[in-house]
């Protein structure tokens, strides 16, 4: 020996070498650089682990949840109010039925050459009366010259122009009520808003809480790691080469555990669609809910934020928790 | 100048110190044993040279660096020159014997690739080659000890500190092993041994420092006998 110190000789008491140049010529490499490249510096017990996996397993799945929650409704409020917005309800009214039905015949003769006009159906003043039947009884609403109802289908081009269309109906049917559900169409589009503000804080809040267990996760892994920590310390080791040691570590971890997560969350989302599907409710409800890649790639995203957020908060802690050693 | 203390004085607690008014200089390539009765501070002098503990008073320098008020930053290459024998052996037991060696090359960012053989060769070279992924749980004091020993050297350290490297290896192992200081230190590492065993000290030969009470004191060259430490 030795080129490593530079001095003849050995204190060891056994043979050198020999098991070791067996082994390395029985599997034809050096067994020692994949064995140490495996090995973390710091021990599982201390950065979390099986525990810490189960919980950000469990925050991932309900991240996703609130996530696919937002989405679906998303995609729900958008379903309906396009509906909404591209049908419009013409009341025709008049003195008696012949008045009617002569106006609203001469108001599906402008309809059907307008511009922007899809599709238009007719619901006659008996038909419509037959709709309040149930509350004013068999007959009685006969007497009472009910509206007509047409009912349009509209393009864009055609929403742009209502007000002519309504000014070409008027002077065929005088007295004629125009409605575009505008009102319905807001109230949709803010309840949408506010559920979709809601499962944003929702997502958010889950978040806070992967980063706050983070921090603790990682103050408690440098705590039962104190002596792991001190002796890199004291073999040169940097804040941030240690800091690089837990973040890794709690990419890992929070990978795992958030991969897992995302897994049970597509789970219960395809067992909800299930059911949806199942109760005949798929299409009115919740028009959105189906497990494609519009659901799926969004939640995608889960398990790289959790990443993120576990290892950027551990590794501010101990950069934080190191600042105040020597 | 490798080391100097100027007055330095250390407290755990307020009022109560440890170490006090040391002075004290460690030139290059020179070698230096310390002794004197448990207790009396070896470890904690030991522990401000190697940089884990700060000096409550006085003026510290290292490899010419003044590092009683340093950066926090600038404390890591200092460390990096300095190869430590903890007493207790402080190996991390999930790491295997090569891995606790090669960790000061690792955390240097050293690739594994330049370090390894190095790693191999040290480890043979104390006996343990055939021991390269044995864990720590599984090794006797002694073998402990040569793995530590050999951790220490692997980066070819300016200064090595040793503390009681032969409290836990029967005596021959104990001689080989102060023979390898006195071997490095001829090399050009400067040492410092904190040792009980003052009959090694005394086949040495070798300059001496004595503390007692928490001060340093030089104790007179020993007359070099003949005997175990050949």
């Amino acid at each position: 020996m030795s080129s490593v110190s530079g001095i003849e000789g050995s204190i060891g008491e056994t043979k050198p070498d020999g098991p070791v140049a067996e082994k390395r010529g029985r599997r034809g490499q050096d067994p020692l650089l994949p064995r140490f490249s495996r090995s973390p510096l710091l021990p599982e017990a201390g950065a979390g682990g099986a525990p810490l996996t189960a919980v950000i397993a469990v925050i991932s799945s309900l991240a996703c949840l609130a996530l696919a929650a937002a989405l679906v409704i998303a995609s729900a409020a958008d379903a309906w109010t396009t509906e909404l917005r591209s049908s419009l309800t013409v009341q025709v009214k008049g003195v008696d039925a012949a008045e009617i039905a002569q106006r609203v015949e001469a108001a599906q003769a402008i309809l059907s050459n307008a511009p922007g006009v899809i599709d238009f159906e007719v619901l006659s003043s008996k038909e419509a009366g037959k709709l309040l039947e149930p509350w004013l009884g068999k007959g009685n609403a006969d007497s009472l010259n009910v509206p007509a109802l047409i009912e349009l289908k509209l393009s864009e081009e055609g929403r742009k122009n209502i007000a002519a269309l309504s000014r070409q109906l008027e002077s065929v049917a005088p007295g004629l009520s125009l409605d575009d559900h505008g009102g319905w169409n807001d109230r949709l589009a803010s309840a949408a808003r506010s559920g979709q503000a809601l499962t944003f804080a929702i997502f958010a809040l889950i978040m806070g809480a992967a980063s706050a267990i983070s921090i603790f996760a990682a103050r408690a892994g440098l705590s039962a790691n104190a002596e792991v920590v001190s002796l890199l310390h004291l073999v040169g080791a940097t804040d941030g080469f240690i800091a690089d040691q837990v973040q890794r570590r709690f990419t890992i971890i929070g990978l795992r555990g958030s991969i897992i997560g995302l897994a049970a969350a597509l789970f219960m989302l395809s067992l909800f669609a299930m059911a949806t599907r199942a109760r005949g409710a798929d299409g009115f409800l919740l028009p959105g809910l189906t497990i494609g890649p519009g659901l799926a790639l969004p939640l995608l995203a889960v398990p790289i934020a959790i990443c993120l957020v576990t290892a950027v908060a551990a590794r501010q802690t101990v950069l934080q928790t190191l600042r105040d050693t020597y | 100048m490798i080391v100097s203390f100027e007055q330095v004085g250390l407290a755990y607690e307020a009022g109560v110190e440890s170490l006090k008014d040391v002075n004290f200089t460690l030139e290059e390539g020179e070698f230096r044993f310390l002794t004197g009765p448990s207790g009396a501070g070896k470890t904690s002098f030991l522990k401000l040279i190697y940089l884990a503990l700060k000096p409550t008073r006085g003026k510290m320098t290292l490899f010419g660096e003044d590092v009683t008020n340093a950066a926090r930053e600038s404390l890591p290459p200092l460390r990096r020159r300095i190869g430590v024998v903890f007493q207790e052996f402080r190996l991390l037991d999930h790491l295997t014997a090569f891995e606790n060696v090669a960790l000061p090359m690792k955390v240097a960012g050293v690739n594994q690739q330049q370090y390894r053989e190095d790693v191999r060769e040290l480890l043979n070279w104390v006996g343990l080659g055939s021991r390269l992924d044995a864990l720590p749980q599984t090794l006797s004091g002694g073998e402990k000890q040569r793995v530590a020993l050999a951790r220490a050297l692997v980066s070819k350290p300016d200064l090595i500190l040793a503390d009681e490297p032969t409290g836990n290896v029967d005596p021959q192992m104990g001689e080989k092993i102060m023979k390898l200081f006195v071997e490095l230190n001829k090399l050009g590492a400067a040492v410092i041994v904190a040792t009980h065993d003052l009959q090694l000290v005394e086949a040495l030969g070798k300059k001496t420092m004595r503390l007692e009470g928490g001060r340093l004191h030089d104790e007179p060259m020993p007359a070099r006998k003949r005997g175990r430490a050949r």
